[in-house]
């Protein structure tokens, strides 16, 4: 029996430069206790599908013509001919709605018990023992109501936030739940254990549920049909192993493929020999015994290792949000001072510089991060941004021709996206402005923080081949931060994968990420969600597991290296 | 817990001892960088006046004293900062020989009354309208109303007053026109003193009213804007939670925690008055105060009115700095 029924629908939204069509005569139903997954890249109109079933859209979207029938509504079934407080009592206790971003959805002045019981007050009035409803919802959702329900939102990590909001979306058992994006700001392992959390609580009530999304391997472990849709055109429907193993429009084909697999075959331009980079006696990179500490924390654990320029090469630097990744790129950068240890470019300590010295640093180290669009000034062109540091270093050299040259380089064409405003470009082309602003300097070394993770997933292999580049093309050492260990697997020579401020494995990609030993680098691997069916990604008992095996790592995790490559030696003990 | 809520309580009270310092010593040093002697310019306006002025004299030797310029200068530093933190600020020159501790004292209770009542009128009301620009489900008319009466915003409040006193005193004689209570009534706790006052205060505190809510509402205007997209917000509508509810505990709520701590500097300034609008309506209060002391080159007047009115910004802000952890538990530990 369906729950939901959505019929011939069209949602538009009128805007000074005449009426967008958001969503075109999408048909589909909600099977009771069934899971759709909604997939396409940003502005495809899935979550707008989903909002138009609880009469939310934004400003000034609304629905054009179609019918959306709620079929537990008494009498008339279609929602769209409620009247206003008729649509309040059928929001969560018949359709309930996680939001997208776990950090901000809960009110930050309120107990989080307290933001159950408005929910409960709101469709029930009065109810006797509001305390226990709360506590039975958190319970549910694997919280201690005890702790949990006193605190406020600031004092939840991400995963015990989103897990809340799984608890006030089902405590009024509703029949649909609509998961925004659930998990797109978690760490792997966390992610996991939410998207489990969500479908045994799902399952559990019985409720059908819409989970929206960009990400094919994430649909694939979660759902059981996926609606595929591009501009606003439901493209493809079907059981999640048709879509997966048989999908037959193109751009379905497109987002699977822009997953990138372990193992599998690389996106990559091959390229014979790669130039040589400069010889030294000494280093290009090295840490010596470098640490950090920041109050009470231990962002990084002494380490030690020196990275030869001469045979450029990627070095990944992979981990989850607090694993020192980015401390130790900042440390790199010399933003940061060490607490101990020294970091040293071309045998010089970076923070013992002279001005001079500090300046030839900064030309020979180039950094990308992952936002490209804070790291434009959005008052001026970007030829401005690509200009300013190459006179500013004292370049020589015609700056348009290198500028164009640079362009050229990361595959845009710079008389369509020099003369622009930042804001006019797409996400992708910022970046790779980014990576050709810091090309144009002919760095030594390129220190990239995460640099595709705000670019859409089509994008992502595009941006990271022209990295890869840099290094094949114009021998540029690389320094590549990442969460990611399937880009990681393809794009590195060496990886050393993060924890709590440890390296706990190290070596050649096709060892440590192809065959992991450490149980936390399995773990990570494990709880990425593949888009291969035959791998699978477990129950929620495998992700409570999971938890338990990183409280066997401990704070103190061994490191097990899995060999060496020439040009970069890791300090050991 | 308690260990961070003592070093909060700490470093709160150690910023508002400084300020307090710190001020008083820049009134001190103030006065001494101007290339005119306070005395002397006494001494030019008496002479100026004409005639022989009665108790020249002791004015003179109280000021000599005051200034201390018999002493050396960590003496009358140490004098300075003595008698200050005493509230002992000399004697007016101006009504000479009434204590200035005594002036401020008896303007002191005029002003915070009838400021703290328009200030928390127009907070409330500036505040609520702002919400409401923003709110979507504001009735249309207020949609379009609320704007429009941003216009008063752009007035001074002086134009304000005397258009109020034309209108409500003038053509309709519904207030009085000046004082801060009734000649006819004796200033002791009556109720027709009481009322006498409260009538007398009507007209001053709506040309505040009239002029400041604006500040305010553009401030909330913002503020909603930016909560109205939180995504808490958002999750607020889709559990169904009624809308008066989300305005009030979701929206208004989280909007307000800035305006909260400009309502605290506020209160400082306040000391101050509106200056103009308590000379136009003759109002007995500390702007009047400060006003009169201009004219007159009342230094130890105006030093003390200086002192009074940071003293109040730093307790007004150190009393917020301790209530915000009670409304942003945010704060609690991240202090």
């Amino acid at each position: 029996m369906s729950v939901l029924d959505i019929k011939n629908i069209h949602i538009d939204f009128p805007t000074s430069k005449g009426v967008v069509h958001a969503v075109t005569d999408v048909t589909l139903s909600v099977e009771k206790g069934r899971r759709i997954g909604f997939i396409g890249e940003s502005g495809s109109g899935k979550t707008t599908t989903a909002l138009a079933a609880m009469r939310m859209l934004a400003n000034p979207g609304f629905v054009a013509s179609g019918e959306v029938h709620l079929n537990s509504l008494e009498g008339d079934t279609n929602v769209l001919h409620l009247d206003e407080e008729g649509m309040r009592r059928v929001r969560l206790r018949k359709i309930s709605y996680i939001p997208q971003g776990a950090m901000n959805s809960l009110n930050p002045v309120m107990r989080v018990e307290a933001q159950i019981w408005d929910a409960v007050v709101a469709h029930e009035g009065a109810v006797e023992d509001l305390q226990a409803r709360s506590d039975t919802a958190l319970e549910g959702v694997g919280l201690d109501p005890k702790v949990v329900g006193r605190l406020y939102p600031h004092e939840l990590s991400g995963g015990m936030k989103q897990r809340v909001c799984i608890a006030i979306g089902t405590c009024l058992t509703p029949d649909l739940i609509i998961a925004d994006e659930p998990t797109s700001a978690l760490d792997v392992i966390t992610q996991r254990h939410v998207m489990q959390t969500l479908r045994e609580m799902q399952a559990k009530i019985g409720a059908g549920l819409i989970l929206i999304g960009h990400d094919m391997g994430l649909m694939a472990q979660s759902v059981d049909d996926i609606a595929v849709l591009k501009k606003g055109v439901l493209v493809e429907f079907g059981p999640v192993r048709q879509i997966i193993e048989n999908p037959e429009h193109p751009y379905t084909k497109e987002l699977i493929s822009s997953v990138p697999l372990v193992g599998g075959e690389s996106f990559l331009h091959a390229q014979a020999a790669p130039p040589k980079g400069e010889k030294l006696d000494v280093p290009l990179l090295e840490l010596d015994g470098v640490s950090k500490v920041y109050g009470s924390v231990t962002a990084l654990h002494p380490m030690s290792f020196a990275l030869d320029g001469e045979e450029p090469k990627i070095i990944s630097i992979v981990g989850q949000s607090g694993s020192g990744k980015s401390t130790m790129g900042s440390l790199m950068l010399g933003f940061n001072d060490p607490t101990a240890g020294a970091v040293r470019f071309k045998g010089d300590d970076i923070n013992r510089m002279t001005a001079g010295e500090r300046l030839e640093f900064r030309k020979q180290v180039q950094a990308v991060f992952q936002d490209p669009y804070a790291c434009f000034n959005p008052f001026y062109r970007v030829n401005h941004a690509l200009k300013f540091p190459f006179e500013n270093f004292g370049m020589q050299g015609d700056v348009e021709v290198e500028m164009h040259k640079a362009c050229e380089a990361v595959g845009l064409d710079p008389s369509l996206v020099l003369g622009r405003y930042p804001h006019q470009l797409s996400g992708g082309q910022r970046q790779r402005l980014i990576v050709a602003r810091a090309l144009m300097l002919s760095p030594k070394l390129l220190i990239a923080d995460e640099p595709v993770s705000m670019v859409d997933a089509s994008l992502r292999a595009t941006i990271l081949a022209n990295i890869h580049d840099l290094k094949d093309k114009h021998g540029i050492s690389i320094i590549y931060i990442t969460h990611d260990l399937a880009t990681a697997y393809h794009v590195s020579d060496y990886v050393m994968v993060l924890y709590h401020g440890h390296v706990v494995e190290a070596g050649p990609p096709k060892e440590v990420i192809g065959d992991p030993q450490h149980a936390y680098t399995r773990l990570l691997i494990d709880s990425i969600p593949w888009p291969d069916l035959d791998r699978d990604w477990g129950d929620a008992g495998d992700a409570r597991a999971a938890l338990d095996v990183l409280a066997e790592i401990g704070g103190t995790p061994e490191t097990v290296y899995r060999g060496d490559i020439p040009g970069f030696t890791l300090g050991q003990g | 817990m308690e260990n961070t809520f003592a070093r909060y309580l700490f470093n709160r009270f150690f910023t508002l001892f400084l300020t307090v310092f710190i001020a008083a010593t820049l009134i001190w040093i103030i006065p001494r960088l101007s290339p005119v002697n306070p005395i002397d310019a006494m001494l030019g306006r008496m002479a100026s006046g004409g005639g022989t002025i009665e108790n020249s004299g002791a004015i003179m030797e109280q000021l000599m004293e005051r200034f201390g310029f018999n002493d050396p200068w960590y003496v009358q530093y140490w004098l300075y900062i003595r008698n200050t933190l005493t509230f002992d600020f000399g004697l007016s020159t101006s009504s000479f020989p009434t204590p200035v501790a005594q002036m401020i004292g008896d303007a002191l209770p005029w002003t915070i009354g009838l400021m703290m009542v328009a200030l928390i009128i127009t907070f409330i009301i500036g505040n609520l309208l702002g919400a409401l620009m923003v709110w979507e489900h504001t009735p249309r008319p207020w949609k379009a109303v609320i704007p429009a009466m941003m216009v008063f915003t752009s007035m001074p409040p002086i134009l304000s007053g005397l258009l109020l006193m034309y209108i409500f005193s003038s053509t309709l004689p519904w207030f009085p026109l000046n004082g801060a209570y009734s000649i006819r009534v004796e200033p002791e706790l009556s109720l027709s003193f009481i009322g006498s006052v409260i009538h007398h205060g009507v007209l001053p505190a709506m040309s505040i009213v009239v002029v400041t809510f604006g500040f305010w509402a553009l401030g909330m205007r913002g503020l909603m804007i930016t909560v109205q997209g939180e995504d808490y917000t958002v999750l607020a509508k889709a559990k169904g939670l009624k809308k008066r509810y989300i305005l009030y505990k979701y929206m208004i709520r989280n909007a307000i925690l800035p305006q909260i701590t400009a309502f605290a500097l506020k209160i400082g300034m306040l000391v101050a008055g509106q200056v103009l609008v308590e000379r136009i309506f003759a109002y007995p209060g500390m702007g009047k105060l400060l006003y009169d002391a201009i004219l007159t080159q009342d230094y130890p007047v105006i030093q003390g009115v200086s002192f009074v009115i940071i003293l109040m910004t730093a307790l007004a802000v150190f009393l917020v700095d301790l209530l915000y952890p009670l409304i942003d538990p945010r704060i609690r530990l991240g202090g």
